[in-house]
Formats: structure tokens, sequence, C-alpha cells
């Protein structure tokens, strides 16, 4: 029952633990390797953290950035996963039923588009190009960029994860009368629903990954946002393993909640 | 809609009924009528047809030709709402088919609630009803994956019931079950039967289809060969493939 907390817990701490290590140590060792007195050590590393993470308020940088950074996947994700759900629905009752063909064909267009080309480049084109002429927030624009590309891969696994129920689940609710979109919504998407659960923890985790590149249409996200303390202090090492360890605990955190929400819809079924 | 037909007068006409699949000619040319009350066991070798002809009565399978009346509706024709049609047919699957994510109650309920023919109470009591008449009352709030094959079977039952078809349509009730269940979903099809429900039993228990069932229909070679009262198409047949076709499964 409560294993994976206690599991997700250690998890995290091992990682924060190794990433303070390495981050002390990598400090440090240039520092002996200079020939550097043992009493210095202290200060030293001390004083470094002060310029990149104090002085200034620059912590604020990781704050906010990360506050962005969760903003833009999280509405992203809802938008990827609500067009997706349309997508799949769309090319589904195509294969099923041979309907809605001008709409299949548009779907699979983009999809195919999406899919294609590189997410950077979707961003750059929404922003320089379909927003060229227009004052528009950059967080909209990351969150509509991100938003469309995930609903492409969101699309794809709730497709499959229609495809994997039993042809027969469709054929009994249509026996019964009910039309597509009532089997649909109360048969066949609660079962594919939970087979792809673990997918889309996935495609929400890379997602998150994938906004690090916000920062090329000037946003500042959590990577920008180290990427800036770099700039100003002239190391690299802290703000970006900082960086580094902020993702990680919240895909950490992310994973550990997918696979308590896929327990719980387990638990349901039986 | 049933109630001005009664019984002995018919329910469903199928008129050249013809089914391909690419070059695959499955039904060639079928004609024949289902009479209210009749309880019609369909019988052949395995691949000769009756899954998709039995399929094609509720319009699973799109006929390639010919028309097929459903209480004077020809079903066939575009704009008839086949969704409508489905809900006085009632089909009952080899494989079951009940809806994995819901508990047995749910199962029977959910169609007639969706399509409003009764309120949540009223289906619920009706779900209980029949299965209380299934023998299942104490399973109503299991799911499918906690029962036997033979009670699923028997759940699938009682769900098409729901809906107070005017005709019930089986697909080898009793294929996917161990020998020992076999006989419970039997027994709970000749209850049907003796209550009056039209029947198509598609089966290979040469048992029910004798002593249950008013008339036998002997698919092969994509027609139907012969459709007699079971007396005569099991002592008397004429046709040379159906004495084949007996000889090798009695
Ligand atoms: N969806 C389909 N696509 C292509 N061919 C099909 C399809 N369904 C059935 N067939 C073919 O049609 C023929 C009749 O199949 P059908 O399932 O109706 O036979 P059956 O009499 O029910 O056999 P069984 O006793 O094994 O259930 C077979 O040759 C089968 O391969
Ligand atoms: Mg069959």
């Amino acid at each position: 029952m409560k294993k994976w907390k206690k599991f997700s817990l250690f998890f995290i701490l091992t990682a924060a633990l190794t990433g303070l290590f390495t981050t002390t140590v990598s400090a440090v060792s240039p520092f002996i390797l200079l020939g550097g007195k043992e009493g210095d050590l202290q200060p030293e590393i001390l004083q470094r953290l002060y310029d990149n993470f104090v002085k200034d308020d620059r912590w604020k940088y990781l704050v906010e950035g990360l506050g962005r950074t969760l903003l833009i996947t999280v509405v992203a994700m809802i938008i990827g996963t609500l067009i997706g759900f349309l997508l799949a629905i769309i090319r589904v009752a195509h294969d099923k039923n041979g309907s809605v063909p001008v709409l299949n064909v548009i779907a699979r267009l983009y999809i195919t588009i999406i899919r294609g080309t590189p997410v950077m480049i979707q961003l750059l084109i929404i922003y320089f190009v379909i927003f060229a002429s227009v004052d528009i927030d950059k967080m909209l624009v990351a969150i509509i960029a991100f938003g469309l590309n995930s609903a492409a891969y969101v699309s794809e696994t709730v497709r499959s994860g229609i495809m994997s129920i039993d042809n027969g689940q469709f054929e009994a609710a249509k026996s019964l009368g009910l039309g597509f979109p009532a089997a649909m919504i109360h048969i066949i998407l609660p079962q594919a629903f939970k087979n792809i659960l673990p997918a889309l923890g996935n495609e929400l985790i890379a997602l998150l990954k994938e906004t690090s590149i916000s920062g090329y249409i000037g946003l500042m996200d959590l990577t920008r946002g180290g990427d800036y303390i770099r700039s100003v202090t002239y190391e690299a090492f802290l703000p970006l393993i900082a960086v580094a360890l902020i993702y990680l605990v919240i895909v950490i955190l992310l994973s550990a909640g997918v696979s308590k929400l896929e327990k719980r819809l387990k638990k349901n079924e039986r | 809609m049933s109630d001005n037909i009664k019984n002995g007068e018919v329910l469903i006409r199928v008129e050249n009924l013809s089914k391909s699949f690419g070059d695959n000619l499955v039904l060639d040319d079928i004609s024949m009528e289902i009479k209210k009350g009749d309880v019609i066991s369909v019988i052949g070798p395995s691949g000769c047809g009756k899954s998709t002809f039995i399929r094609s009565l509720n319009l699973l399978e799109e006929p390639t030709g010919g028309s097929i009346f459903f209480e004077g509706t020809d079903i066939t024709e575009r704009g008839v709402d086949i969704r409508q049609i489905r809900e006085k047919i009632g089909m009952v699957f080899q494989q079951f088919n009940l809806f994995d994510n819901m508990t047995v109650k749910k199962n029977i309920m959910l169609a007639p609630v969706k399509l409003k023919l009764m309120t949540k109470e009223q289906a619920q009591t009706r779900a209980m009803e029949l299965l209380e008449t299934v023998g299942l009352a104490d399973k109503a709030d299991n799911y499918p994956s906690q029962l036997s094959g033979g009670q699923k079977q028997r759940v699938a039952i009682a769900r098409s019931l729901a809906m107070e078809p005017d005709v019930m349509l089986f697909d080898e009730p009793t294929s996917a079950l161990d020998p020992e269940m076999v006989g419970e979903v039997l027994n709970i099809m000749k209850d049907l039967a003796t209550k009056g429900m039209t029947m198509v039993v598609v089966t290979h228990e040469m048992g029910f289809a004798r002593e249950v069932s008013t008339r036998t229909i002997f698919i092969d070679g994509g027609k139907i060969q012969e459709d007699d009262v079971p007396e005569k198409v099991f002592t008397d047949p004429k046709n040379e493939r159906l004495r084949d076709f007996l000889k090798s499964v009695l």
C-alpha cells in the first residue's frame, strides 16, 4: 500500500543527496587539485553558493522559471489531451465505421506534420511566423505550441489504446442499440484510458523536459533561468546542476503520481 | 412495436441475402422467414457462414445483396435508424462480451438507461429481477473478471433481456464454455423458449437443437440446404451434405 511512497521518498532523497555530493565534490576538487588548504574549503563553496543563488535574489530566476515551466507543462498537457482524444476518436470512428472521412484526412495530416518536424521548429514558427505581427504573451505561445505538439503524440497513444480493446465490446454495445459516442464514452474509453495511463505519464514527463527549449523565444523558464545565472556569475556548474536536479525531482514526483493513479484504477476493477 | 405482431406472424423476412468478403461469397442468395415464437437452431460445418448469417440479421455484418425486413421495415435501406432496430434484437455472443469496466448490474442497466427507456431506479429493479431469473442476484456488484464463463454468459443473456427484445440471436453461446457449464446456460435458454421468446440459435449442441428448437436450419455452401422441424432434419435428412454433417457430429 504505502510501499511506493516510501520507495519514491527514498529515491528522491538518494537523487538529491547524490546531486549535492557531486556538486560539492566538483566544486571542491579543482580547489584540492590546486593544493588549497582544508581550512579554505568551506568558505569557498559557501561563497559560490551565495554568488549563484543568494546574491541579488538570483534564486528567484529558478523559482519563477520553475513556475513558468510547470504552468506551460500542465496547461499544454490539458490542451494536448483534449485535442489528442478528439483526434484519436475521429480516426477510430473512421477506421471502424468509415464515417468522417474529411476530418480523418485532416487529423492524419496534422499528426504527420507535427510528428514529422522538430518541436523546436514548431515553437519558432508559431512565435516568429504565425504570431509575428501580433503582440502576444510568450507564455501563451509556448502553451499553444507544446499543447498542439503533445496532441499529436497523445492521439496516437489513445488510438492504440482504443484499438487494444476487444472489438466484441463495441459489438455488444452496438447490439444493444447504443451508438458510437455512447459506446466510446461509457465502455471503450474508460478501459483504454487505464491501459494507456503509463504511456500518457511518459508523455507528460517528455513534455516537461521538452519545454526547456522555451528559452529560444526569450521565455524565462527554468532552463533559461539557470542559464541566465550562469551568464552573470560566469559559473556553469552550480546553476546548471541545480536546474537538472529540479527537473529530476519533478519527474520522480510525476512518476510516483502516475503509478499511484494506476494502482487506484486497477483496484476499482476488482 | 411488436404488440401488433401475433404468434406465428412474420417477424423477420430475409430476401435474397448475399454476403461476400472480397471474393469469398459466404452467403449466396438466402431467403427465409422467422415467425414470432419460432425457436430456430442453425447448424452447419465450421466456416459455412452461420455467424455471418446471424450477424446480418442485426446488421453487425453489412449484407452485400438482398434485403432484411424486421417487423415490416427493410433495415438494409439507407436512412433506417439501425440503432432503434437493434434495441429490439437481442444478441448473445460466443465470447460473452460483457463490459469489463462495470459491474454485472451496471452491464445490465447501461443500455436501458442511456437509451432513456427506463429511469435508473426502474433499470436497477429490472436488473435485479433478471439476475434473479438467471440465478445470479448475489453477483450483482461483481465485475465480469470475477465470474466463471457460464456465469458471464448468463449475465450476457440478462443484459440482452433488459432491452425487452422481440427476438434473441445467439451465436454459439456455449462453445466457449467448459463442459460442466454448458447446462446452466442451455437451461436458461430453454426457459426463454418455453416463455415464448423468438430465438435464433447458432449451435453445435445437437441435443438442444433437437429438443428445444421448433425449426432447424442447415447451412452449407452459402445456402440453406434444409429448413424443417428438427425431427425431420435429424431423423430423416434428405440432403446429402446434411447426412454427412450429422454423421460427423453425432
Ligand atoms: N470479417 C471477415 N472478413 C473476411 N472473411 C470473413 C470475415 N468473417 C467471416 N469471414 C469468412 O466467412 C466465412 C464464414 O465465416 P463464419 O464465421 O460466418 O462461419 P461459421 O459458420 O460461423 O463458422 P464457425 O462454426 O467456425 O463459427 C469463413 O470462410 C470466414 O473466413
Ligand atoms: Mg461462427
